[in-house]
C-alpha cells in the first residue's frame, strides 16, 4: 500500500492520515521504548508533519534521552496506545507508531537501533540493519 | 529464578509505580491486533501473576474492552507518559494479570514462553520458531510448521 496511511487508537478517539511516504521504518529497543511498547520494540515510521491531518487530543510526555535530545512520546490520553514520538533534533517529523496505523499498509521496520538495551530474550530478524545504539544521522542533502 | 520477589517495576515517567510478592507463572509475546497499537506495532510482552500479589501506587487510566478473544479486558496505562502497564481478564473471572514485561524493573525476570496470536501478526513479525506458537489464543490449536 502507499500513501495516503490511516491510522487509529484502540478506542477511537484519535484518528489520522499521512497523505505522504515515510523517510524511514525502523524498530527501537532503548529502555523508553519498551515503556511505550509494552516489553517490545516499537516499530517507528518517520512523516514530515505538514502531510498529517490528525483528529482527537494526543496527550505528550517529554524526557531528555540519552543524546540529550528532548524525546516525547504522544499518546491517546483515553486508551493509552502509543501514537507518536517527537525528537527536538528532528524538526518538522514525527514517528508515527505502526501499531497505530490501520489495515495492511506494507509498512515494515528496516533496521533495529539500541540493541544494547534489547533483553536477551528480544527476537530480532537478522535481515534488518542492526545498530547498538543511535544511528549516524543521515548525510546532508546534496 | 534470577530474583525472588517481591518483583519491582514502574512507568516512564515515574508516576505509577508497583510490587509484586509473587513469582510469575508464565510470559508470553501476543500478537492480537489490539496489542499491536499498544505495543507500537510490536508484539506485547507479558508475564503473568496472580492478580491479587500485584499492587499499583498511582494513578492508572483504564479502558474495558472486549479482546479478540471475545473476553472483557482492562487495560491499564500511566495518563501522564502512556505507559502501557497491565491487561486483566474482567470476565470471566480467575485469570492470571499480563503485566507488561517494560515496565518490569528486571525485563529479564522471565523470557517469553510461548507466542499468542501469530494469525494476526504482520508478515515482518521476529517470532521465535523454537517457542510454542499459537494461532489465536492460548487454547488455540499449535501452529506446527516451520516458518
Amino acid at each position: 500500500m502507499t500513501a495516503p496511511y490511516s491510522g487509529s487508537c484502540n478506542c477511537g478517539a484519535v484518528t489520522a492520515t499521512i497523505a505522504a511516504e515515510p523517510v524511514w521504518v525502523r524498530q527501537c529497543w532503548c529502555g523508553q521504548c519498551q515503556k511505550a511498547a509494552a516489553g517490545s520494540a516499537t516499530n517507528n515510521a518517520l512523516f514530515a508533519t505538514d502531510a498529517m491531518a490528525i483528529t482527537g487530543d494526543v496527550a505528550w510526555k517529554g524526557y531528555t534521552a540519552a543524546s540529550g535530545n528532548t524525546v516525547e512520546q504522544g499518546f491517546c490520553p483515553t486508551c493509552g496506545t502509543p501514537i507518536f514520538g517527537r525528537n527536538s533534533s528532528r524538526q518538522g517529523s514525527w514517528v508515527v507508531r505502526l501499531g497505530f496505523l490501520d489495515g495492511d499498509h506494507g509498512l515494515k521496520p528496516a533496521s533495529a537501533i539500541w540493541l544494547e538495551e534489547a533483553p536477551e530474550w528480544a527476537v530480532v530478524d537478522p535481515a534488518l540493519e542492526q545498530f547498538p545504539r543511535q544511528p549516524p544521522p543521515p548525510p546532508p542533502a546534496s | 529464578m534470577p530474583h525472588a520477589g517481591p518483583h519491582t517495576g514502574q512507568c516512564l515517567c515515574g508516576q505509577v509505580h508497583f510490587t509484586i510478592d509473587a513469582e510469575p507463572v508464565g510470559a508470553r509475546s501476543c500478537w492480537c491486533r489490539d496489542c499491536q497499537r499498544i505495543a507500537s506495532g510490536s508484539a506485547t510482552v507479558n508475564v503473568l501473576f496472580p492478580e491479587e500479589a500485584v499492587d499499583y501506587v498511582g494513578d492508572i487510566g483504564t479502558m474495558r474492552m472486549t479482546a479478540d478473544s471475545g473476553n472483557t479486558v482492562e487495560r491499564g496505562f500511566c495518563p501522564k507518559c502512556g505507559s502501557q502497564l497491565y491487561s486483566k481478564t474482567v470476565d470471566p473471572a480467575g485469570m492470571p494479570m499480563r503485566v507488561r514485561a517494560g515496565t518490569l524493573d528486571d525485563p529479564e525476570l522471565m523470557a517469553p514462553g510461548a507466542t499468542i496470536w501469530v494469525e494476526s501478526a504482520p508478515h515482518w513479525a521476529p517470532i521465535d520458531t523454537t517457542l510454542p506458537r499459537y494461532s489465536r489464543g492460548p487454547d488455540s490449536p499449535l501452529i506446527e510448521e516451520c516458518a
